[in-house]
């Protein structure tokens, strides 16, 4: 990134000073190279990127001698030292864990042990710091409890933290080098880099197990790759859409708000070909530079994307705690767990068969039964049959065994070799321990009286016969005759008498059932919460009711088969499970914030307070920077209209290119912003500050670019020309307080001062801010 | 509903009210009187007086089909278009079993066609060149006013239909900017003309509304519990309503204190205590939301029993608050609550009022300064622990049996909690001097406030409950699953007409390819030089991209809503998408004939529009039984006389 090597014509070979005026403006792609020639302090960088040219060049004026120099963008460097600087002092401190490091640090903990877990967010990020922590040596023995537990000295905090870190201070870099591909001046490259390495909450985020500055990094750098390739043709332009397809497939692999980062990748690809439109007149060549760019920005990109959940559930082989989330078939292919359980139990459903059944999408339970009848009158006024209570039961139990029973056989021992159950079959299910069959009749459901109640038939004499024949239908069946096969079938089962689907409500029993699920019979059969999957299973062998009951309580396996699933299939219920997951956060956290408030800095989050200090760490922002931020929107804004209007009058009032750039370098920031921030108001979570970062550094930029503007239209006229002056005198100031704002500030960043009451006090610039202090007992 | 407003009791619901009071005033004006408790569908009319409501509803419902040709004529003038458009709309089961009965959307759909018409009306007259102030443009734009009005008091969808007409309106403004030939003083005419009409009228139309609503309400209903101790003051047979009490609160008053969300309850306590494992064994405090002595409490100073003479509590007090029944003191310590683990225990402790450290609350008046005097009904109060730094909130969760489902009490440490602010209802103290309630009431302007803030509250609590079947918005174009409107005997569900659907969403993928490769087509020849004749079509594409609008309007943000949905949510949307494929078939069927020999052409013109026409009524007489209703079996038995017609696996006629 920050050297470049070049074969370059013979005057400058000397290394670049940074230059200490702002030069005129070079106003357009030619005259800038022509400037870059004389070596007038524009970044070696761009250059590195036209080899092409640059041999031309050689060609033609001196042939005969070759220079290999080396060049570094003084300003780059400088930029990144500042950013490391900031990013990695005393990394290590606090040695306690600080916000979400908790979960973070759990997962990473889990990785090195191979425990498979459960998360919403995709596992690039965890993987990374994984690598840290592998590489340092980390051993996976610390458990992550709560937030301020001190760590012991095998966590290799440092290592842990480094990741973000490093990624933090080159976000300050990308933001130089994505500004100046902006082809906007250097100096508000510079300018856009600073408002980065001096915002308060990029550093916060960045000095902690946090995935935020991962994400931004890989989001800004495809973004910038994304405006290299539109610039470039042939060849060059594909390498860097694949490197912007790679580094946005990572983007949205580390947290899923990358996606929009990605959207506005195909905003500006898709603008780009646009523009194209009436610039290339062949009509195949057109069709097929937008196929080619379109293609790679779909597979690539996606591609990323499983390979690093091939990598994560390769790395992650054995049972652990987020198990019971998945489907039995995706428990028992890992090692452990279920599937020490059903390891070796046989596979085929027959005649006889002892099975527990479990509800294979959404809530984990297992279809139950116990010696409770429904009660007489429910708290409504309706009756019931009064029958066994059947329920959906969340835990292991030797209740929730079932015997399968072909109708017309009576003996229940398996026969050899076995009678296996086959897709349309007709069955009965005999409850284990009171062998009573499951039956359903039309009678309304306890809490769910549009459905028909299931129960386990007793036999009142009241003219009630029993309808206990079930139909199974295998859903996921390869022909019509397929066998039930334990944990791989999915099977519906279809009442007989009324054509119902035995089906899992959703709804609790009130305490005469315990609280447990309510299981109904429902005429809507395609309903997912029909399926059932067959989980631990294995044959009867004494027909005496007795012994069967002892051989239930005492459980024995007989070995055969084991389940394995390939990737395809852990990946498409993995994903299933993570979209359909429903975090209950806990709602009104102390700290959460409304999107609304985000663009004024309303609240903070406190993400540690040293357990012996007022030493504390928040995630606050610069808001010297942040309120110039919301006001760079709304001037955007209020320009872009009277821009419009003006234009529509036909009153040309600033030259084509500044509008051009006002337009295209404008509306990639501004879409930025409103991409990453606009979909918050819809999301119904519980949301914090952090959420608002990646939308935040677009308005950074938009910032940075709003000054470049107003300077470059003050240049433009006679009238204003002397007013630049002053301008750059106020912009001065503004950043010199930025810095001080930014100083003041970074105490609550590093968490290594112990902080006075009045110095929180005086730290607390808004009444919304809420600080912690110890109380002085 | 309409049942309410001819008794006059007040009642909550979380729809504006115009709709509710059409159906009453059809109901009063055909002899309806009221009494029928429509309680739930399926009920019979005994020998209520429904059939006028429903005549009005259905007359309403049935003229949206002549509105929306009337539309189409406007947006195109192409007669082929018009009348399939219209056909369409007219041949849809699903569109007539909504507007058969009195419900709420026949008079949305009605409005909202009459504001889709007066739109495009005045954007016509606008192209014309009429002057902003000429007589017709002004009594249209008034039209348009009005119906906006009316849409947005009848269902808050009728917000999209605002936006709708915001867009075109916006858009006629920016081509009248376009035309250099006149000034821009032109122009700005215009907006403030539009501003007038199309802003300003239809705010005072609906807060007018509005005023009918609360006014003609003025009796005591079910209602009341949603709204503050204010609005309560207004409403007759409330106990509030001309009720006095001190103003201001004094050392030693006995007071209710009433939580101020919506829906909440006046704290309470009893003669009841925790039970064994639920923090400590002391007695429980909690909210109840009807009136009772055991809601009555005593305010002291921290650290006397009475105060001497009349002293006025001040916003930073310290106080002690005693239950008067059982004596025992409003009290917190560190324990969990019982249902919110992060909160702390609230509890009754002391004998007497004489308790610990541990009673003392500090009585401050949210946003006020310190030392402001505390006044009955009008503050807003938090009551912070001094020890413990928490506020006493309800978390609204119900306890279990042993707390006689009353709503948890508990003191969060989270000092911001909405749910954490009081007020003083009743206020018994004799050496003040009592002022009226009627000065607490608040006026207009502050209801209309609050019952909007209640009924958005209501509208976003209306969240699907696990497991419960919602509607989800992607089933809808594709007319998954219908809905039942009645019993079981005579079946009515509302289902689309499925041939009229699909072709509709059909139409909706050709139209976004149609306009993307007409767009690049333009956008080319302009480049190129090569000259392409504008004539019919663009004016009809260009309809056809206003009417597509209005879909997106009316349907993609209820991908955004959290609460409850419905398949009839979609109908709106329909309206539109039914335009969209009139103009689009007469888009492409004319683009076809430019193709063909003239004679050929006119032939497989005529060929089509008949099969079309045809295919659609025929459709209409299968599926009309789904809205004049089914008897016999279901639909999945084949003796039923709806067999065959069971074409998606989940519908459940």
């Amino acid at each position: 990134m920050d050297t470049g090597r070049c074969v370059k014509n013979r005057k400058i070979n000397k290394i670049r000073k940074e230059v200490t005026e702002p030069q005129e403006y070079s106003y357009s792609e030619k005259t800038c190279n022509s400037h870059r020639e004389v070596g007038d302090g524009a970044p070696a960088e761009n250059e590195t990127e036209k080899p092409e040219l640059m041999l031309t060049n050689k060609m033609n004026h001196s042939p005969s001698r070759i220079y290999l120099q080396l060049k570094i963008d003084v300003i780059a460097i400088g930029l990144l030292i500042l950013a490391l600087c900031t990013r990695l002092y005393k990394l290590d401190e606090p040695r306690h864990i600080v916000f979400d490091e908790l979960h973070y640090g759990r997962y990473v903990s889990l990785y090195t042990k191979g425990v498979f877990f459960f998360d919403a967010h995709p596992p690039l990020g965890k993987q990374l710091l994984y690598l840290a922590g592998s590489i340092a040596g980390y051993d996976g023995n610390f458990t992550f409890d709560r937030i301020g537990t001190p760590y012991t000295d095998n966590v290799p905090v440092k290592a842990l933290r480094l990741v973000p870190a490093v990624s933090g201070s080159f976000l300050v870099l990308i933001t130089y080098f994505l500004m100046l591909e902006l082809s906007l001046h250097q100096w508000t490259a510079i300018l856009a880099a600073l408002l980065v390495l001096l915002e308060n909450c990029f550093l916060a985020q960045s000095r902690f197990m946090l995935l935020e500055s991962i994400q931004i990094l890989f989001g800004l750098c495809g973004v910038y790759c994304i405006i290299k390739s539109t610039k470039r043709i042939g060849l060059t332009a594909l390498v860097w859409l694949c490197a912007a397809a790679v580094l946005l497939g990572c983007c949205f692999s580390v947290k899923y708000s990358g996606l929009y980062t990605y959207y506005l990748s195909l905003f500006l690809v898709g603008r780009h070909i646009w523009l194209q439109l009436d610039q290339i007149k062949s009509g195949t060549r057109l069709l097929f530079s937008a196929l080619w760019r379109f293609a790679v920005l779909l597979i690539i990109p996606l591609a990323v994307y499983v390979s690093v959940f091939y990598m994560h559930l390769s790395m992650l082989p054995k049972a652990g705690p987020h198990d019971s989330v998945m489907t039995s078939a995706f428990q028992a292919s890992l090692q452990g767990g279920l599937a020490s359980i059903t390891h070796g139990q046989p596979l085929h459903v027959a005649h006889g068969s002892q099975i527990t059944l479990r509800h294979t999408h959404g809530r984990t339970c297992w279809l139950h039964s116990h010696a409770h009848v429904y009660p007489v009158r429910y708290a409504d006024g309706r009756g019931s049959s009064h029958q066994q209570q059947v329920t959906c039961y969340s835990f292991k139990d030797v209740n929730n065994w079932w015997i399968v029973k072909r109708p017309d056989q009576a003996s229940l021992a398996v026969s050899r070799p076995p009678d296996a159950i086959r897709h349309g079959d007709i069955v009965q299910l005999l409850h284990g321990i009171t062998s009573r069959a499951l039956n359903s009749h039309d009678v309304a459901a306890a809490v769910s009286p549009q459905s028909q109640e299931v129960s386990c038939y007793i036999d009142y004499n009241v003219s009630m016969p029993a309808q206990n024949l079930w139909r199974v239908d295998i859903v996921n069946r390869d022909s019509e005759e397929s066998t039930w096969d334990s944990i791989r079938s999915l099977v519906r089962l279809v009442h007989v008498d009324t054509g119902s689907g035995l089906r899992y409500s959703g709804r609790q029993l009130p305490a005469w059932g315990f609280h447990q699920h309510e299981i109904v019979a429902d005429k809507v059969l395609s309903h997912q919460d029909t399926i059932w999957n067959v989980e631990e299973h294995r044959y009867t062998k004494a027909d005496d009711r007795k012994e069967r009951e002892r051989e239930l309580v005492t459980a024995e396996m007989i070995p055969t088969a084991v389940t394995q699933l390939t990737f395809w299939e852990k990946f498409t219920e993995l994903q299933y499970k993570m979209i359909a997951h429903a975090p209950d956060a806990p709602h009104g956290h102390m700290f959460a914030s409304e999107p609304a408030e985000w663009p004024l800095l309303v609240r903070s989050i406190a993400y540690w307070l040293s357990p012996d200090s007022n030493a504390q760490i928040h995630l606050i922002g610069n808001i010297v920077t942040w309120y110039t931020g919301t006001i760079s929107v709304v001037v955007y804004s209020a320009l872009l209209a009277i821009y419009s209007v003006r234009k529509r009058r036909a009153c040309e009032d600033l030259p084509p290119f500044v509008l051009n750039k006002f337009y295209e370098t404008g509306y990639t920031l501004f879409l930025g912003y409103w991409l990453h921030y606009l979909p918050y108001f819809f999301i119904d979570r519980t949301l914090f500050l952090h959420h608002y970062l990646p939308a935040y550094i677009f308005k950074i930029l938009l910032l940075a670019y709003i000054m470049d503007h107003i300077y470059l239209v003050l240049q433009l006229h006679e009238k204003t020309k002397h007013v630049t002056n002053l301008f750059i005198l106020c912009v001065t100031i503004w950043l010199s307080y930025i810095v001080l704002t930014f100083k003041k500030f970074s105490v609550l960043n590093y968490g290594n001062v112990d902080l006075k009451e009045n110095d929180l006090m005086s730290l607390r610039w808004k009444d919304t801010w809420d600080f912690i202090l110890h109380k002085k007992i | 509903m309409a049942s309410w407003y001819i008794n006059r009791t007040f009642f909550f619901d979380v729809h504006p009210p115009l709709g509710k009071m059409l159906i009453a005033l059809s109901g009063k004006l055909s002899g309806y009187d009221g009494t029928f408790p429509f309680e739930k569908p399926g009920d019979k009319y005994d020998g209520a007086r429904y059939q006028g409501m429903r005549l009005f509803c259905t007359t309403l419902g049935a003229l949206v089909i002549p509105l929306t040709f009337l539309s189409i004529w406007e947006m195109t003038k192409s007669l082929e278009a018009t009348f399939i458009g219209t056909l369409l709309l007219l041949c849809d089961v699903g569109f007539m079993t909504l507007n058969r009965y009195i419900l709420l959307d026949p008079i949305l759909l009605f409005f909202m066609s009459c504001s889709i018409y007066g739109c495009f009306k005045v954007s016509t007259l606008t192209n014309d060149g009429l002057l902003p102030f000429s007589p017709r443009m002004l009594s249209w734009q008034i039209f348009l006013g009005t119906s906006l009005a009316c849409t947005m008091s009848v269902k808050f969808v009728g917000l999209f239909v605002v936006l709708f007409v915001g867009l075109r309106t916006v858009a006629d403004l920016w081509n009248i900017l376009g035309d250099l030939s006149k000034p821009v003083k032109f122009t700005i005419t215009h907006l403030i003309v539009r501003t007038l009409t199309l802003i300003v009228w239809p705010f005072v139309l609906y807060v007018f509304f509005f005023w009918i609503h609360l006014t003609v309400l003025s009796k005591s209903g079910n209602g009341d519990g949603f709204y503050s101790s204010g609005f309560q003051a207004r409403l007759e047979g409330n106990s509030l309503h001309n009720a006095s009490a001190p103003r201001v609160l004094a050392y030693g008053a006995l007071v209710t204190l009433k939580n101020h969300r919506t829906g909440g309850g006046y704290l309470h306590s009893h003669h009841h205590l925790y039970p064994a494992g639920v923090g400590a064994r002391q007695q429980q405090i909690t909210t109840y939301t009807h009136k009772d002595e055991n809601n009555r409490w005593q305010i002291k100073p921290y650290n006397r029993e009475r105060v001497e003479g009349t002293v006025v509590v001040r916003s930073g007090d310290l106080v002690r608050v005693t239950h008067a029944p059982t004596g025992r003191n409003l009290h917190s310590h560190r324990e969990r609550a019982p249902l919110t683990a992060k909160h702390l225990q609230v509890t009754g402790y002391g004998e007497d009022g004489v308790g610990d450290a541990n009673d003392v609350w500090k009585i401050v008046i949210s946003g006020g300064k310190d030392g402001e005097e505390i006044q009955t009904v009008r503050s807003k109060l938090m009551l912070v622990h001094y020890l413990q730094a928490c506020v006493l909130t309800t978390t609204g969760k119900q306890l279990p049996k042993w707390g006689y489902e009353q709503q948890e009490v508990s003191c969060n440490p989270n000092l911001r909690d909405k749910n954490a602010l009081w007020n003083i209802e009743d206020n018994v103290f004799d050496d003040l001097p009592k002022v009226s309630f009627e000065s607490y009431a608040s006026g207009f302007l502050e209801r209309f406030y609050e019952s909007h803030a209640v009924m958005f509250q209501g509208n976003s609590g209306l969240k699907p409950k696990e497991g419960e079947v919602t509607s989800q918005p992607w089933q809808w174009p594709i007319n998954y699953r219908g809905q039942f409107f009645s019993g079981s005997t005579h079946r009515i569900y509302l289902l689309g007409n499925p041939v009229v659907w699909w072709t509709n969403l059909a139409f909706l993928i050709i139209f976004f390819l149609v306009y993307i490769i007409n767009s690049i087509k333009e956008k080319r020849a302009e480049a190129f030089g090569v000259s392409r004749q504008v004539g019919e079509g663009s004016l009809l594409l260009n309809a056809a991209g206003w009417t597509f609008i209005g879909w997106a309007l009316h349907y993609i943000p209820f991908w955004a809503m959290g609460r409850v949905l419905y398949f009839h949510h979609y109908f709106p949307a329909l309206v539109f998408s039914s335009m969209l494929t009139g103009i689009l078939t007469e888009y492409l069927l004319s683009s076809v004939r430019s193709y063909l020999s003239p004679e050929l052409g006119k032939t497989a013109y005529h060929c089509i529009i008949g099969v079309v026409i045809s295919t659609t009524v025929y459709s209409f007489y299968l599926f009309s039984p789904l809205a004049y209703g089914m008897s016999g079996p279901l639909a999945s038995e084949p003796n039923s006389t709806m067999a065959g017609l069971k074409w998606l696996e989940s519908w459940e006629f």
